[in-house]
């Protein structure tokens, strides 16, 4: 009998496949090629925030020995744009720069040292325009243009939603709540930072090897900013050493083709350092929300205003993908029968903003979460039994309107919440805070849409080869940035193939090898992959099974009585086995490839008729929800806070692996954790102050307390094994958790994130002195 | 001329230097390593910080110390950085300055021919300025046993809690009476002023009284007279000085005798 107990399975805990290699520092990623011949490419930054360009002085640079090439837009044929929606960010700045990290040229130098001095030696002639630094200068009447040519000015995108009476209902509330928040920017800061390598073959071919989200996207997008074909290019995709959104589009590749059509076919490597990646990669968009929400007096919500701007930077880079899914989720997970949701993406002079896991959610979350509280405080209701009011259910609308045809478990992890000791024990624990010392417990509910939404096609293709050594080769066209996906397809083909990790391998992006699957973005990956890999392990599985039979069985339509097992067919009632490796000679070459698509379901209501709305991906079909716990305690000397335990429980449908189920949700909270107390990026007049991981702080493992994740792994229909996303939802909760939190510690609540010690020594103080005049 | 190099690893990356001419310390046995005295101990200014963090002299003797040493940079940084950079540095934020100014340290200073002595508060004179000279190294610091005190205080607020550079710290020792009363205290406040303050009139002003929230909130002009904070990306000054006070409240939770006092 073969040993059956190493064939993964669905549902069971285990360790990542790329565990082993990263730990040992054997896994390469796109930075890590240091190959032969090699030349070193590096970019100058504009520097400044907004200037019309006279001149590019690259004389001297040029004549510098060891410089290979020293590249302008005046080298670049093609459209010289890149975006996803709107194509407005040039390779190398032609005829203006609108922020300091715009590149303006590209050297090609023999060394590292050659190329720090070549770049230093480029002298850019600029005529300085006025700079636009705040969303309410950009939409000032006459505010400079940051994109002339752009018909709707400094709004990128302008989104205007109304369900029921919308705000006109806040008049027939009994209870109504206003705030005006400020969310910061977020840096990715991901070990890795954005690199690469490309060549150009002896044939004419762009092999370009980057760490990207969107292998295919990219070919698309470098093929037309470059003017080159697109057929001639080809993007590898290695496992990214971190990515979280700042890897959902265009970083190096644009400017790595570019530099490997000039290096005579040397292979060119460009990895930003990490003051570059601050510089000139995305962040998330910071904003400003004025949130007024009203209730019944029994505590059903009746109406909402919510007013979101987002800062943007300069460019679209997903900008206006942002704010629509922000505007989705601005209600949260509640039934909200009169809604006004109006949001504006708007153009700056300040670094750009754009993906970041979380995708314009947080923000609305914070505030959203935080209005709750502030109204359940009104009411005098607590904040739990608050949402389990007003919780969406499944067949409920959103306050968008539309309709939640797919599973929907906010109810189970209120109840799980309720019935967890965190939830039990809080008032014990608070009253046991030390001297000086406040604590607090905070709550905050979540959803998260996943995929496109409804016109942006959301498919993946599957495809699994049955090796001539009777191994299955999983082509995965979806790039694991980290999340672990990768992995996850073993299991699932190793569960539905019946095999072990000895008889499974896999090939990572490779836009050549492996087959357009969509962006590894929008908590999308592992459900539409995953689907599609199901087809494509079943079709398979099928075809082995029915050729088996027709050969070592007596009946040939005997297929069904067949199984794999790892490496081999059994025939049960023979007692018969047959190695793989001996029925692939019976295949066709074709017919040991097998390919499945899969799309995407949407949701064919339309809470909108803005066609541009629902292009930038309003409304989706299929949500996730979770309720984050937060425990934390307050500092009254120094107005630190102190997260000391978390719990987030959450319905992400089905869990194919929870240990790697787990990771997501710890990183997201970790995260989250440092975007609601320490992460702040200072930007003054369009410069960034905390170029650096010594100024721009973010947590370590002593700053995270013990975190706790529950899954209720409610069944969603249309899932992979019933799954549903979870790469960006843990990242939702954290800010509204604590900030409810730190509002129940200390009796005054921060509008304002990161909650900072500053911040929130001055809140108490104020506080205080209030205290003192009152008294 | 270096230790540890971990300031140096920082610095290098943003202004190279070549050629490099570069000394390195930190692996003289000489001046590594904490030899006891009868009146106290003997650091060698090449110690790393987790060799003095794992010493039981420093443990039991200078508590002190090693409660500046436990929360300084992280594991790796105090597995390379040593004590005698992290004087020679002298940073404002350097987390073992305030321990060592209320015990009182005093440098042993060589050269080639002569051996000097002086104590901290003189050797340190502005951010990154110390007293030593062409041809010196600092060999190590002595510390003087003094088994009196009874609260051993140290505080760092930092933006994190680990690998953090101090935003104010506050280091203290105490000689409480069973009846609460100060009998003797020594203070240092880091990174709220060019150099590590330890003012002598708050701590005059302190001596004699109850260790009450009454008696430290008596002190705080004084203090706030004595320390000039500035703003930076970390904090602002004004942030720093409302810690630099507040911090000292924190003596309450120390106080290690009967209740009731100190509230």
């Amino acid at each position: 009998m073969t040993v059956q107990k190493n064939i993964l399975k669905v549902g069971k805990a285990i360790h990542r496949i790329d565990a082993r290699s990263k730990v040992r520092g054997a896994e390469k990623y796109a930075s890590d090629y240091y190959g032969q011949n090699l030349v070193w490419a590096g970019v100058k930054r504009a520097g400044i925030p907004h200037a019309r360009i006279k001149n590019i002085i690259i004389e001297k640079t040029k004549n510098l020995t060891g410089v290979i090439s020293v590249l302008t837009y005046r080298d670049i044929h093609g459209s010289n744009r890149q975006g996803v929606i709107r194509r407005d960010q040039p390779v190398l700045a032609d005829d203006k720069v609108r922020h300091c990290g715009d590149a303006v040229a590209l050297v090609l130098a023999e060394d590292q040292a050659v190329l720090k001095e070549a770049l230093d030696l480029i002298a850019i002639d600029y005529e300085p325009l006025p700079g636009i630094f705040s969303i309410g200068k950009a939409l000032e009447q006459g505010a400079p243009l940051i994109h002339e040519e752009h018909p709707g000015g400094n709004v990128l995108l302008k989104g205007d939603l109304k369900t029921g009476r919308g705000e006109a209902a806040l008049e027939e509330c009994d209870v109504v709540v206003e705030g005006y928040f400020t969310v910061p920017y977020q840096e990715h800061a991901y070990l890795e930072t954005e690199g690469g390598w490309a060549l150009l073959t002896e044939d004419g071919h762009l092999e370009i090897t980057a760490s990207t989200q969107t292998p295919f996207r990219d070919l698309a997008e470098v093929a037309e900013a470059l003017g080159i074909e697109r057929e001639s290019i080809r993007i590898r995709a290695p496992y990214c050493g971190g990515a979280f959104g700042g890897k959902d589009g265009i970083t190096v590749q644009s400017l790595l083709a570019l530099a490997a059509l000039h290096c005579q076919g040397r292979p060119v490597r460009m990895v930003w350092d990490r003051e570059e990646s601050f510089i000139a990669g995305v962040k998330r968009h910071p904003g400003s929300l004025h949130y007024r929400l009203g209730a019944k007096a029994d505590g059903t919500l009746y109406a909402l205003s919510a007013e979101v701007y987002y800062d943007t930077g300069p460019y679209d880079h997903l900008g206006g993908a942002i704010l629509a899914l922000g505007l989705e989720h601005a209600g949260g997970p509640y039934r909200i029968p009169h809604a006004s949701i109006r949001g504006w993406s708007v153009y700056t002079n300040n670094p750009v903003a754009g993906a970041f896991r979380g995708f314009g959610v947080p923000q609305v979350a914070a505030a959203m979460e935080q209005t709750m509280d502030m109204l359940a405080a009104k009411l005098d209701l607590s904040p739990l039994e608050m949402r389990r009011r007003n919780a969406v259910h499944r067949g409920d609308k959103t306050p968008l309107g539309v309709t939640l045809i797919s599973s929907t478990g906010l109810a189970e992890c209120l109840d799980a919440v309720a019935e967890h000791a965190l939830w039990k024990e809080k008032e014990r624990w608070k009253a046991s805070a030390g001297s000086s010392k406040k604590r607090g417990v905070g709550i905050a509910c979540v959803m998260h849409g996943m995929g496109y939404g409804p016109i942006v096609p959301d498919y993946a293709n599957a495809k699994i080869e049955l090796t001539k050594k009777g191994a299955f080769r999983i082509f995965c066209g979806v790039v694991d940035m980290g999340q672990g996906n990768a992995s996850t397809y073993l299991q699932i083909a190793g569960d539905i193939l019946n095999q072990d990790m000895d008889h499974l391998e896999l090939v990572l992006p490779d836009t050549e090898k492996t087959l357009p699957s969509g962006s590894a973005s929008a908590s999308r990956t592992t459900y539409t992959f995953g689907n599609a890999l199901i087809g494509a392990a079943e079709a398979l599985k099928k075809r082995i099974l029915q050729r088996s039979a027709e050969t070592c069985a007596s009946d040939p339509n005997d297929g069904l009585t067949m199984v794999l097992r790892p490496g081999s067919v059994f025939h049960p009632p023979t007692g018969k086995e047959i190695p793989l490796s001996q029925i692939v000679r019976m295949l066709d070459e074709s017919e040991r490839i097998s390919v499945f698509e899969f799309r995407a379901p949407v949701t064919q209501e339309r809470p909108t008729e803005d066609e541009n709305l629902r292009l930038h991906g309003i409304p989706h079909r299929i949500f996730s929800y979770g309720v984050h716990l937060a425990y934390v305690e307050v500092d009254e000397l120094t107005g630190k806070v102190e997260a000391q335990r978390y719990l987030a429980i959450s319905d992400c449908g089905r869990i194919i692996n929870p240990q790697v189920f787990e990771q997501q949700i710890q990183g997201g909270i970790a995260q989250g954790i440092g975007y609601a107390l320490c992460e702040d990026l200072v930007v003054a007049r369009g410069k960034i102050q905390t170029p650096n991981l010594s100024t721009y702080v973010i947590p370590t493992a002593m700053d995270i307390p013990e975190m706790e994740s529950i899954a209720i792994e409610k069944q969603e229909e249309t899932g992979p094994f019933g799954l549903k996303g979870a790469g960006e939802i843990a990242i939702d909760g954290p800010l509204p958790a604590i900030a409810n939190a730190v509002a129940d510690a200390c009796g005054v609540r921060i509008f304002h994130a990161p909650l900072a010690a500053g911040r929130v020594l001055t809140a108490l103080e104020a506080k205080r002195g209030g205290k003192e005049v009152k008294a | 001329m270096y230790a540890g190099g971990t300031d140096l690893l920082v610095r290098l990356r943003k202004n190279p230097v070549n050629p490099f001419p570069l000394v390195c310390l930190g692996q003289i046995k000489e001046l590594k390593g904490v030899r006891e005295s009868p009146e106290g101990a003997f650091i060698g200014a090449c110690s790393s910080h987790a060799s003095l963090l794992s010493n039981p002299i420093i443990r039991y003797a200078f508590p002190v110390l090693a409660k500046g040493l436990q929360v300084l940079g992280s594991p790796p940084i105090r597995n390379m950085g040593t004590i005698g950079g992290n004087i020679c540095t002298a940073s404002p934020a350097g987390d073992t300055l305030p321990p060592l100014y209320v015990l009182d340290a005093v440098l042993e200073i060589r050269s080639q021919n002569a051996v000097r002595r002086i104590a901290i508060k003189d050797f340190i004179v502005g951010p990154g300025q110390q007293r030593l000279n062409k041809g010196e190294i600092l060999a190590g610091i002595w510390l003087k046993n003094d088994p009196d005190f009874n609260i051993h205080h140290f505080e760092k607020v930092g933006q994190r809690n680990a690998l953090a550079i101090s935003v104010a710290s506050l280091s203290a020792l105490l000689k409480v009476s069973e009846s609460g009363i100060i009998e003797r205290v020594r203070l240092a406040w880091g990174s709220v002023a060019p150099t590590i303050v330890s003012p002598t009139n708050v701590e005059a002003a302190l001596k004699g009284h109850f260790l009450s929230k009454d008696t430290l909130q008596k002190v705080m002009p004084l203090l706030r007279e004595a320390i000039s904070p500035i703003d930076d990306i970390r904090a602002t000054a004004a942030y720093r000085r409302t810690v630099a006070g507040n911090i000292l409240l924190r003596l309450l939770a120390s106080f290690p005798y009967k209740e009731g006092y100190g509230t």
